[in-house]
């Protein structure tokens, strides 16, 4: 029954495999990395990851190759992508909160616990949206059913409870994700430190600088070359050029 | 200044594990801090002074101070030697470079400031004073011992340096020891520069380019006497060791000696200190170079049978190793240190090939060196660090550690061997402790999870659910209005079954037509077959069951008079013409319902007309109530 149901998802989903990446370029890419051709091997991971967006490992990977060639900030976006693909994966989670840690930043937020954390983080972003899409479908039919057999609602009325519920339940899980650090966010990627200006624009004053690697929220986009940022810890906002930052 | 890991004070092992976070930042933006100091103040023309250039910082590794030009000076590296100390949790690191000066001029001479760059900063030392004062031979000559001179003017033309070919007279040779060697082992290289006439001004050295060579200066130059060919020389001496890189041809290229000839003598060459003394005369002279001949050599194959632990060390060795504490808990830290102490190029030694350690989480290993070039045989101590945190809890085993080299003396590879080291462990605390780690200038606390980064990973296949969510997350969002749609028909259809039970006869009423037209359609087929016989029996029951539907009395009690009767009760405006149809019909219907032999296609097709007829006929009549 097992094998069936497997089988339905991948008939459902038949290009679910079809972009994953092959097992002999990938060893052939972590060779690479292993004899320390950090850059060749990150041109392979960089290719993977264009290839299956959702694969968090070749982020994971090339977030390594990053680091390994010292650019702190390249690699802390493709971990935050990685985390967001998988945040349950112990050695994404380990090297983001390494990484993070090594340009004055924390993954767990400071008085938080890290079993609350980790709960906060089980599901992915995708697994969240899923699940929401899951249970609304579920419930739906359950309510279909329901309200069609008469005779079969004493029986349904616990299940489209629990339906209901789990789909509340998804729905608050995901507003209440908006405000992950990661969510709407962008990592500053240009070398060494950017600018944070007053303005959209060069004439505007810079007031401060954010180091590489640091994590931003996007509080505007709208803009053809200034993302307008907050950085919450410090309570400030200002502008910084798109090609300083990658969004996550 | 020389120590050894040995003598580094006992660690806290957590601080070990944390000191190791900061060894892959390299020397890159570490502290440093620079600082010179010589022998002696004052030193007498025909001698040298050494010089030693301290580098501290708060990494594993620093950097080589950059010694600048030296002009006034000869200078020869002499060794040098390194201390790491890990002291509540701050690696301390201090390099030693000791270099030997030869000064080339009387006065007070300066030695400049010696710049060390980290990647980002420059630091540099104070500059050192150093007074350059005659040789006190060549004072007590001066003051009334002409006859050393004389005698020197004696040698000379006895020796005939008058007589001599100008290039005889000066002249530089090199000369290795040995034709062919190893890779990595030492070869000597002898410069000589001979001059039978006095000079006049401090001659320069430029050292050989050497080809598939290191080179390692091996000071003092040595000064000395000799007779060619019956002419007596003065002759100074400079010695470099060499070790070659890989196999094949290797080459010393051509010395120069830069000098300057008085045109008649006034200085004996045969003073001691004769190289050091044209700076204390004055005068010019012809300047004169002189180039060494070149030197080939031929680097052999190692030979074959090397040990699997053989990583390229050529010499002659001892091996030690210590393990320190001998008890611990699992998560903290373990200090093994292997020394490598002998003869060879310990610069390119490379740590032996740690054993498997299951039990133990195995970290970077830093090597301190210990450099030394007694009798022209470069030497020394290399003492490897290696931090392992002890996984499991138990009497565990750290295994033997092998080191091989091949000994070029006796041309075959050796074998060594230290421990193994047994080492009992308890059980810790729980990882992730906080520590509070002091590092360069800055004391913050951090929180320790791992020494790096984890390693890439090997999966070609982003994870199911992953990839499942990833497709659904995809689908359109419109696709989710189709459940809130069925949910929707659904109520509805509810409501209206509900509806349906709780008015039962006005749902008869509404659905009586429609009945009665598919009946008729039935009947149209039988008689489409040749059976008007059944189908006038259609007809017959369907305007029955019409009837009734409209009525809403049972089929079972209904007769032409009572359906007649209900009709005008219950719908007062039906016309009489209309009951007088219905009876009409049901009259002939039932008459051929019950004799279905009289019935033939005319007479079907004729009542089926007329049933049609009468059902629109009664639909605009009877109005719902």
């Amino acid at each position: 029954m097992k094998k069936k149901i497997l089988f339905a998802l991948f008939a459902l989903f038949p290009v679910s495999g079809a972009g994953a990446a092959d097992r002999n370029s990938l060893a052939g890419y972590n060779d690479l990395y292993k004899n320390g051709s950090y850059q060749a091997a990150l041109e392979g991971y960089k290719e993977i990851t264009s290839k299956e967006p959702y694969d968090p490992y070749a982020f994971y990977n090339a977030g390594n190759a990053y680091f390994r060639l010292n650019k702190p900030g390249p690699a802390i976006l493709c971990y935050c992508k990685a985390f967001r693909l998988d945040p349950r994966d112990p050695d994404i989670r380990a090297n983001l909160d390494f990484a993070l840690k090594r340009t004055g930043q924390t993954l767990v937020p400071e008085g938080m616990p890290r079993a609350l954390h980790y709960v906060y983080y089980f599901l992915s972003d995708l697994e969240l949206k899923a699940a929401i899409t899951l249970f609304w479908w579920l419930g739906c039919l359950l309510l279909s059913v329901y309200a069609l057999k008469t005779d079969l609602r004493g029986k349904l009325k616990r299940a489209l409870t629990a339906s209901g519920l789990l789909f509340a339940g998804t729905l608050l899980w995901f507003i209440a994700r908006s405000s992950s650090p990661f969510n709407g966010a962008a990592v500053i990627t240009a070398e060494g430190s950017a600018r944070l200006l007053s303005g959209p624009g060069e004439s505007f004053k810079a007031y401060a600088t954010l180091p590489e690697a640091r994590l931003v929220k996007i509080l505007d986009d709208t803009d053809d070359n200034y993302y307008e940022v907050g950085i919450p810890r410090e309570g400030i906002k200002g502008w910084v050029q798109k090609t300083a930052a990658e969004k996550i | 200044m020389a120590t050894n890991l040995s003598s580094i004070r006992p660690i806290r092992p957590a601080y070990a594990l944390l000191a190791l976070l900061f060894l892959a930042a390299g020397t890159a933006s570490a502290a440093l801090s620079i600082s010179a100091e010589t022998d002696k103040k004052s030193v007498e023309i025909n001698d040298s002074l050494y010089l030693t250039v301290t580098v501290l910082g708060d990494s594993a590794s620093v950097p080589e101070p950059e010694l600048p030009r030296m002009d006034n000076f000869n200078v020869y590296s002499s060794g040098r030697s390194q201390n790491i100390s890990i002291v509540n949790g701050r690696i301390n690191t201090s390099v030693a470079f000791t270099y030997i000066l030869s000064p080339r001029f009387l006065g007070k001479q300066k030695i400049p400031s010696i710049p060390v760059f980290n990647g980002k900063e420059k630091y540099a030392t104070q500059e050192i004073e150093i007074e350059v004062v005659k040789s006190a031979a060549q004072a007590s000559r001066q003051q009334g011992a002409p006859g050393r001179r004389a005698a020197g003017r004696t040698r000379a033309a006895d020796g005939g340096p008058a007589a001599m070919r100008p290039e005889d007279a000066l002249y530089l040779t090199a000369e290795t020891d040995k034709k062919t060697a190893y890779p990595n082992e030492q070869v000597n290289l002898t410069i000589r520069f001979y001059t039978a006439v006095p000079l006049t001004s401090n001659p320069q050295y430029l050292p050989p380019q050497f080809k598939n060579l290191l080179a390692e200066d091996l000071p003092p130059v040595r000064n000395g006497e000799t007779v060619i060919k019956g002419a007596r020389y003065a002759y100074s001496e400079i010695k470099t060791a060499l070790f070659g890189l890989e196999e094949g041809p290797a080459a010393v290229g051509p010395a120069s000696v830069i000098a300057q000839v008085h045109a008649e003598s006034e200085m004996d060459p045969f003073d001691p200190g004769f190289f050091q003394k044209f700076f204390s005369g004055a005068g010019q002279g012809e300047t004169r170079q002189v180039k060494s001949n070149s030197a080939a050599l031929k680097i052999l194959p190692l030979p074959e049978g090397a040990p699997a632990s053989f990583r390229g060390a050529v010499g002659n060795f001892t091996l030690s190793a210590g393990l320190s504490p001998r008890e611990a808990k699992t998560g903290e830290a373990l200090n093994l240190s292997v020394t490598v102490t002998g003869t060879g190029n310990l610069k390119t030694l490379t740590a032996p090939k740690p054993p498997e350690m299951p039990d133990f989480k195995v970290y970077d290993t830093m090597s301190s060196l210990d450099i030394s070039k007694k009798n022209d045989i470069i030497g020394g101590k290399k003492v490897f660090t290696t931090i392992l945190i002890p996984r499991t809890e138990g009497r565990r085993t750290i295994p033997q550690i092998k080191f091989s080299f091949f000994d070029p003396q006796a041309g075959a590879y050796r074998e060594l061997t230290a421990g193994p080291f047994e080492i009992t462990v308890k059980k810790g605390d729980a990882e992730g402790k906080t520590f509070s780690f002091a590092h360069g200038s800055q004391a913050e606390g951090i929180t320790p999870l791992s020494s790096d980064i984890r390693y890439v990973s090997d999966r070609a296949r982003p994870p199911l659910a992953g990839r499942l969510a990833g497709e659904v997350s995809a689908l359109p969002l419109w696709l989710n209005f189709f459940p809130a749609a069925a949910v929707l028909l659904s109520l509805w259809l509810a409501r209206l079954k509900d509806f349906r039970l709780k008015n039962p006869l006005l749902f008869r009423f509404r659905r009586a037509r429609g009945k009665a037209r598919a009946e008729l359609a039935a009947a149209g087929g039988e008689l489409k077959n040749g059976r008007p016989g059944e189908a006038a029996s259609i007809l017959y029951d369907s305007l029955l069951s019409y009837l009734s539907d409209k009525s809403g009395c049972r089929v079972g009690g209904l007769t032409i008079k009572r359906a007649l009767s209900l009709f005008r009760e219950k719908f007062p405006d039906i016309g009489e013409h209309s009951l007088d149809e219905i009876r009409d019909l049901w009259e002939k219907l039932e008459g051929l319902h019950f004799s279905p032999a009289a019935a033939t296609p005319e007479t079907a097709r004729d009542l089926m007309e007329k049933y049609e007829a009468l059902l629109d006929l009664l639909e605009k009549d009877l109005k719902e109530r």
